[in-house]
């Protein structure tokens, strides 16, 4: 157990640095002066060039710059902006917004995915199943930025049941509309996914086992057939909660959100290079940290991985 | 006897085996010919969601290629007299006029702006489809088929890129290279850009795909036999290979075609992909959007095509899956 | 039909009640409902077991023969399986009459049943010595600790080495054979009067194979248990079974003890089978297969099933369907000219 979790810590380290490469390539890396139109609008403050040279020695070659960049970010530096303002006091303000959102994203995905897929695994076939079917196909094919645009002017314009915009605080009641939106792409393949596992197992050799052992229905299905029906759901519902933070970029800018993703949004839009790449790089750290865990997570829930 | 007796079961296991393996070979035979391939058009052409889907992608294809067969209305044409303008319901169905769906904030007919739309939806699409299906493809081959270090190496490359999340990835490349160009960039430029963003962030799926498709083919007994028999690796890629990773590639691929639209609308309305002038669902849904409260018919009808349109892709690559994989039938 | 069956079987049966056999299979009739038609996969089949009574069912795949015993476990996939008639009485109660809670509570205590293949008949997420003690906590509402106790227990009985220290193990963490162990010792948690044995030597190496025969037999004779085994390999059972009934097509085609069965086959077909297993002193020579394949179940040929394979078919095999009859010496087959074959 313990040199598998090694082994994928050490697979994880160099993706790290590969990703967050690439994404400070794509952002600095390009030919012609790193400062055009680095600042929004207006040309750059020549303060601000000759702060971030300094410290990010942007005169050298490539990699010594990004050399510089990871030395400060692994010491928890994540830069400032253009106008001065610390990335990591924004950062501290958004970031708990955000993943607060994804928690509320996850708590529906799991519930509702994981009910649906269960149910409908034991139904295959009958009508509860194809309503099922048709509604997660329903929000798949519906992008988010169009649930959530709908939801928000149908509840919070037409019906006035919420708050169209979140406030500032983003509390956790605020928060369920759009953790709704956030969620029901992935919440639909959660129930796909959880679906086919319970078809799968629920003819699987052990199942019968079960049976033959005399246990009674509840125990077969709910201990035997459920803790291996499982193991892909949570697995997948721990990779989406990386995956939902970066997409919460739509909802956040649909509500109004002052969180990681309205953030980025921003700073793109200002071309504030310096803040579009520490977020991109902590979203990034955030999904492979992540990622890690549900590798350790499905070996615990499946013993067969740990002797792989 | 003991002893006898086991010798004897041990001859008779593999005789067993035999006659089975000829079992099926003759049952095969004698029924009707019958491949994986037959069998899963036999049950497609069963299945009403794969007609209907089959139907609706190519009614949004003729719409892509020819919008004229639809609507000899010019989508561009402003009039502002008729501004927000709601539906003339009575209009539907008749071929020539406008006003079906309304009138944007510049009083263009959104009905005429909806089926011009299609072909930039249909053209990211497909493009970025076949982009991601041969570059991963190749990718996937070289690395499933030769292994070691090359594998390795391939299989982190393409790590990296699935560690960037699809449209946080595309918001970057698009902002950054659209920041570049000072001039005004033509609409062909910027789907190039958004389909490049979109390939270059995609790849890695198809990747895995046929890395695994053809790890497990080439050590099938047939394969390793016909490796031995110094069969050259290409001769063994389109021969064996290929036809067994297709069917997995293609349902993938058809889904893919649905999320890869969603994904070009997400980039409009984010405001880094296609922008007014050029007409697509994505640019008119984020237009519409700031007037959903007066004319909800702008977010309405082109919100409506776009989910038909990703719909159809995802149902059509879930019939074909559900048509190969017998199991989950 | 089953007076019949009686007459001619070791004296292992209980006095003063001839016909309250521990297990006993009447008539009984599955079908599968596909798409492609109805398969009938079961047609009559009876059989009758007492305790510490081995019985071995042989055929090929496909003849019916585990499907029979799904059925009397009642763990048939439904759909697809039907089961149409016919009886299955344990202890004089027909298995098919009770609730689904008789039903399941006859299931590890009445009857329990090994499978072929132990690795995937195991929960691969649990340790083997909860999936044993669970029957203990459930069934007889031991505590964890008690379970686990016994479960060590069992392990040690079916000669697990290490037995306390391998209660924690995950099944993937065995070799086949102590797999295949690990299955005997769950089955035998409750004590089953009868035990079902499908295929359970199949998946192992030849030596693993016998020391498991072995084992059961061995487990048998202690607890008096009736076992049925499921087999296609006549070598496999000729050593521990007393009586031998062969099926094909969903029917049983003769039953006879074991060493009359071996010594003279009255159905072509059990001569067919025994002539298909190589034999040492006929070495060199080419080996005797049996021509054709097993009928297609949707379409069972009219008349005797067997005929489009058999050597000695004649026209009246095309169109009379022999029905199983008693022969001398208390065995039974069904072929028209049984007692050709017997003279021989």
């Amino acid at each position: 157990m313990g040199r598998y979790v090694l082994r994928r810590l050490l697979q994880a380290i160099p993706v790290f640095i590969g990703t967050t490469f690439l994404i400070y390539l794509m952002v600095w890396g390009l030919p012609g002066n790193p400062f055009a139109g680095r600042c929004g609008q207006r040309p750059c403050p020549d303060a601000y060039i000759q702060r971030m040279t300094e410290k990010y020695h942007l005169n050298e070659n490539i990699i010594s710059q990004y050399f510089w960049y990871m030395s400060h970010l692994v010491r928890g530096d994540f830069g400032e902006t253009f106008t001065g303002v610390s990335v990591n006091s924004l950062l501290a303000q958004a970031f708990p917004v955000t993943l607060r959102l994804a928690i509320v994203a996850i708590a529906f995905e799991a519930l509702i995915g994981i009910v649906a897929g269960v149910v409908t695994g034991l139904r295959k076939g009958r009508f509860i199943d194809n309503l099922v079917l048709v509604s997660t196909l329903f929000l798949i094919a519906i992008p988010t930025f169009v649930t959530g645009a709908l939801l928000q002017w149908v509840l919070g314009v037409e019906w006035g049941i919420i708050k169209p915009t979140v406030s500032s605080e983003a509390r956790w009641s605020e928060l369920i509309v759009p953790g709704f939106v956030l969620a029901s792409v992935t919440m639909a393949f959660v129930t796909r996914l959880t679906r086919v596992s319970v078809v799968e197992n629920r003819r699987a050799d052990y199942v019968r086992t079960a049976v033959a052992k005399g246990l009674t229905e509840s125990r077969v299905t709910g201990v035997h057939l459920l803790r291996n029906s499982l193991i892909p759901a949570v697995t997948q519902l721990g990779l989406d909660l990386g995956g939902l933070m970066a997409g919460a970029i739509v909802t956040e800018g649909i509500f109004n959100i002052r969180g990681i993703g309205g953030m980025l949004f921003m700073a793109i839009n200002r071309q504030d290079s310096a803040l579009v790449v520490s977020i991109v790089a902590l979203l990034v750290l955030v999904y492979l940290v992540v990622n890690l865990i549900v590798d350790v997570l499905y070996a615990v829930l499946d013993p067969r991985i740990r002797y792989e | 006897m003991s002893d006898t007796m086991s010798d004897a079961q041990a001859r008779q296991l593999p005789h067993a085996t035999s006659t089975g393996a000829a079992i099926v070979v003759d049952a095969a035979k004698s029924d009707r010919p019958r491949s994986l391939g037959s069998d899963a058009w036999r049950e497609l052409r069963r299945r009403p969601l794969f007609i209907v889907s089959l139907v609706l992608i190519l009614l949004f294809t003729l719409m892509a290629a020819f919008p004229q067969l639809f609507t000899s209305v010019d989508p561009t044409y402003a009039d502002l007299n008729r501004n927000l303008q709601p539906p003339k319901w009575e209009n539907w169905f008749k071929f020539g006029v406008d006003g079906q769906f309304g009138y944007d904030i510049l009083g263009r007919d959104v009905y005429a702006r909806t089926i011009y739309g299609a072909r930039a939806s249909i053209i990211v699409g497909l493009t970025t489809v076949l982009g991601t299906t041969i570059l991963g493809g190749l990718v996937g081959v070289i690395a499933g088929y030769f292994g070691g270090w090359l594998d390795s190496l391939l299989s982190r490359f393409a790590d990296i890129f699935l560690g960037v999340p699809l449209v946080l990835g595309s918001l970057l490349i698009l902002s950054t290279f659209a920041s570049r160009a000072h001039d005004n960039p033509s609409a062909v430029k910027i789907a190039s850009l958004v389909i490049i963003a979109l390939v270059a962030l995609g790849w890695p799926v198809f990747a895995r795909i046929m890395r695994s498709s053809v790890i497990s083919t080439k050590e099938l007994d047939y394969v390793a036999a016909a490796r031995a028999l110094g069969a050259r690796p290409s001769r063994i890629i389109f021969r064996h290979v290929l036809p067994n990773a297709l069917a997995p590639l293609i349902v993938v691929a058809t889904i893919s075609i649905g999320s890869y639209i969603g994904a070009e609308a997400t980039l409009s309305f984010l405001g880094v992909g296609l922008q007014d002038p050029v007409v697509s669902w994505g640019v008119m849904i984020s237009g519409g959007i700031t007037y959903r409260n007066v004319a909800p018919h702008l977010m309405l009808f082109p919100g409506t095509f776009l989910t038909i349109a990703v719909l159809s892709f995802v149902m059509l690559g879930d019939a074909v899956r559900d048509a190969l994989d017998p199991r989950l039938r | 039909m089953t007076d019949l069956l009686v007459a001619g079987e070791p004296a292992s049966q209980p006095a003063g009640a001839p016909n309250a056999h521990l297990l006993e299979v009447e008539d009984l009739r599955v079908e599968f409902r596909t798409l492609d038609g109805v398969a009938k996969v079961i047609n009559g089949v009876s059989l009758h077991l007492d305790a510490g009574e081995t019985l071995a069912v042989l055929g090929e795949s496909g003849s019916g023969k585990s499907v029979t015993a799904q059925a009397i476990m009642g763990i048939l996939d439904s759909p697809p399986a039907f089961i149409t008639g016919g009886a299955i009485r344990f202890k004089g109660n027909d298995l098919l009459k009770m609730s689904r809670e008789e039903r399941r509570l006859v299931r590890g205590e009445g009857v329990a049943m090994i499978f072929q293949d132990a690795l995937s008949a195991l929960n691969p997420v649990f340790t083997v010595g909860f999936q044993i003690a669970e029957l203990f906590r459930k069934r007889r509402g031991m505590s964890r600790a008690d379970g686990m106790r016994r479960a060590a227990e069992l392990l040690d009985r079916v000669r697990i080495p290490n037995a306390k220290g391998r209660v924690k193990a995950y099944p993937h963490e065995f070799s086949g054979g102590m797999r295949q162990r690990v299955m005997i010792a769950m089955a035998l948690a409750l004590d089953p009067e009868v035990l079902i044995a499908d295929e359970p030597t199949t998946a192992l190496d030849v030596t693993v194979q016998a020391q498991i025969m072995e084992l059961l037999a061995e487990l048998r004779r202690e607890r008096n248990m009736g076992l049925i085994l499921i087999t296609h390999d006549l070598g496999v059972v000729a050593d521990v079974a007393d009586r031998i009934s062969v099926m094909y097509a969903g029917r049983i085609v003769e039953e006879a003890g074991v060493y009359d069965l071996y010594r003279k086959p009255s159905h072509p077909y059990t001569l067919a089978l025994l002539n298909s297993i190589p034999r040492l002193d006929l070495k060199g020579q080419r080996l005797n297969t049996i021509k054709g394949l097993p009928p297609n179940l949707l379409r069972i040929p009219p008349g005797c099933p067997f005929h489009p394979r058999c050597s000695m078919a004649q026209e009246i095999c095309q169109r009379e369907l022999p029905p199983l009859r008693e022969l001398s010496g208390g065995r039974t087959s069904a072929c028209h000219f049984a007692e050709e074959l017997n003279r021989e």
